[in-house]
């Protein structure tokens, strides 16, 4: 493969590449770094690539470790980050500040519900161990077959069955307790509440029966409200979508507090 | 494997009761790789979400450490359980100074794997207290039906 095509090729892949190391990361400064030194690597080992996979599945192996080493000492968050993170916020003016100026100047600082859907899945999703998280990602939004996740990850075919299983089953079991756009009981409201703080005049309710997992929440069994809850993930892009400001201000906060945290 | 171990077959528990002691075994063929089902067996938080006869496991399943286990049977009691052996992939031993808990995994030819447990409880003092320490044959049962489910299933995930 020439550079130029590797180049082309690259470029097309960034947007995925970038997304998934941000849901797996949580910083949008080490997804700089780490796209960097993909990127590097990938030239200096281009010669190496034969073609037995695709490019894309070779970028996200590489991309993959690398998350891996940089992740390798930090703890996992825990299942209530979005409580822990909420108690922070509240005593942080600053941050409020912060994020209201974002709402009211960036042209990507939009409230939108199903982007906090997508920003609530991010934080949750790393408390699931590593290798469930990465697994999620790769089949449910990224959509890698079983085989290329074999390859990204290296590892059996049966060990990425059971991260997949046991990571979904887990975040299913994590949102059934606590969303309460899934289940009335359910102890989190934060999109509804985020409305309310960012848009005021809009109607959380007429907003809400437009979505989709919403709107079967009653009558759809709890995997289809997950298979809903990832297709709303599939179609956003965390960098490009008109509340990315936003909710990647917001998504700084919650790492700079479970840093602390856990 | 002992052989009321190698009897009990077909997710069909069976006791075999002596003066001192009482062995509980069963065992079942399950279409999924060892793999996953020896992860299912070592992953101890995740018990309660695929196996109703474990309320809870605390600790880490790895020889040498501690667990806290409370099951269905005695779900008042906390049973204090030291993994006293672990060969990879293979076999677990769990025991306090009442019982062994042994599990066993062996992969066949045909693809699939059986798994096997049994449980020995005993003692000098095990007539004085043995009627009231309840049947495990059910509770074992489920397990071994719970486990198969869920490896199967996880095994079906589409590649």
């Amino acid at each position: 493969m020439t550079v130029e095509l590797f180049n082309q090729e690259f470029e097309s892949i960034l947007g995925q590449l970038k997304s998934y190391l941000l849901r797996i990361t949580a910083s949008v400064h080490d997804v700089e770094d780490i796209v960097h030194d993909t990127y590097l690597k990938a030239l200096d080992k281009l010669s190496t690539f034969r073609g037995e996979s695709s490019l894309k599945t070779w970028l996200f192996t590489i991309a993959s470790n690398l998350a891996k080493d940089n992740l390798r000492f930090q703890k996992r968050w825990t299942e209530d980050v979005t409580d822990v993170c909420k108690q922070e916020a509240l005593a942080n003016r600053q941050f409020f500040q912060e994020a209201m100026q974002i709402r009211t100047t960036s042209p990507q600082g939009l409230f939108e519900i199903k982007e906090h859907i997508v920003f609530c899945f991010t934080c949750i999703s790393k408390s699931l161990p590593l290798q469930q998280q990465l697994c999620l990602f790769l089949k449910e939004v990224y959509e890698f077959k079983v085989s290329e996740i074999v390859t990204i990850l290296d590892t059996t075919e049966a060990m990425i069955k059971y991260y997949l299983h046991t990571g979904r089953s887990k975040m299913i079991q994590i949102f059934d307790g606590r969303c309460a756009l899934v289940n009335k009981e359910g102890v989190c409201h934060q999109c509804s509440e985020l409305n309310g703080i960012f848009n005021p005049k809009q109607k959380f309710q007429e907003e809400v029966v437009k979505i989709e997992l919403a709107r079967e929440a009653n009558s759809a069994d709890k995997e289809r409200l997950f298979d809903l809850r990832m297709k709303i993930i599939k179609e956003i892009d965390p960098f490009d979508s008109g509340a990315a400001e936003l909710q990647l201000h917001h998504l700084e906060h919650n790492r700079v507090v479970m840093e602390k945290y856990v | 494997m002992t052989s009321t171990m190698t009897m009990a077959q077909n997710g069909i528990a069976t006791t075999e009761h002596k003066t001192f002691s009482r062995e509980t075994s069963v065992s079942i063929d399950v279409s999924a790789d060892p793999a996953i089902i020896w992860n299912l067996l070592v992953n101890a938080s995740d018990y309660p979400r695929w196996n109703a006869t474990i309320i809870s496991i605390d600790g880490r399943i790895a020889e040498g450490e501690k667990i806290r286990l409370k099951s269905t049977l005695a779900p008042k009691r906390v049973f204090k359980l030291k993994v006293k052996s672990l060969v990879n992939g293979k076999e677990m031993v769990w025991g306090d100074g009442q019982g062994t808990r042994t599990y066993k995994l062996t992969h066949n030819a045909d693809g699939t794997t059986t798994f096997a447990m049994s449980e020995k409880i005993g003692g000098f003092m095990f007539p004085l207290y043995a009627k009231h320490i309840p049947s495990f044959d059910k509770s074992f049962e489920q397990f071994a039906a719970d486990l198969k489910k869920e490896a199967e299933t996880i095994h079906s995930i589409k590649k």
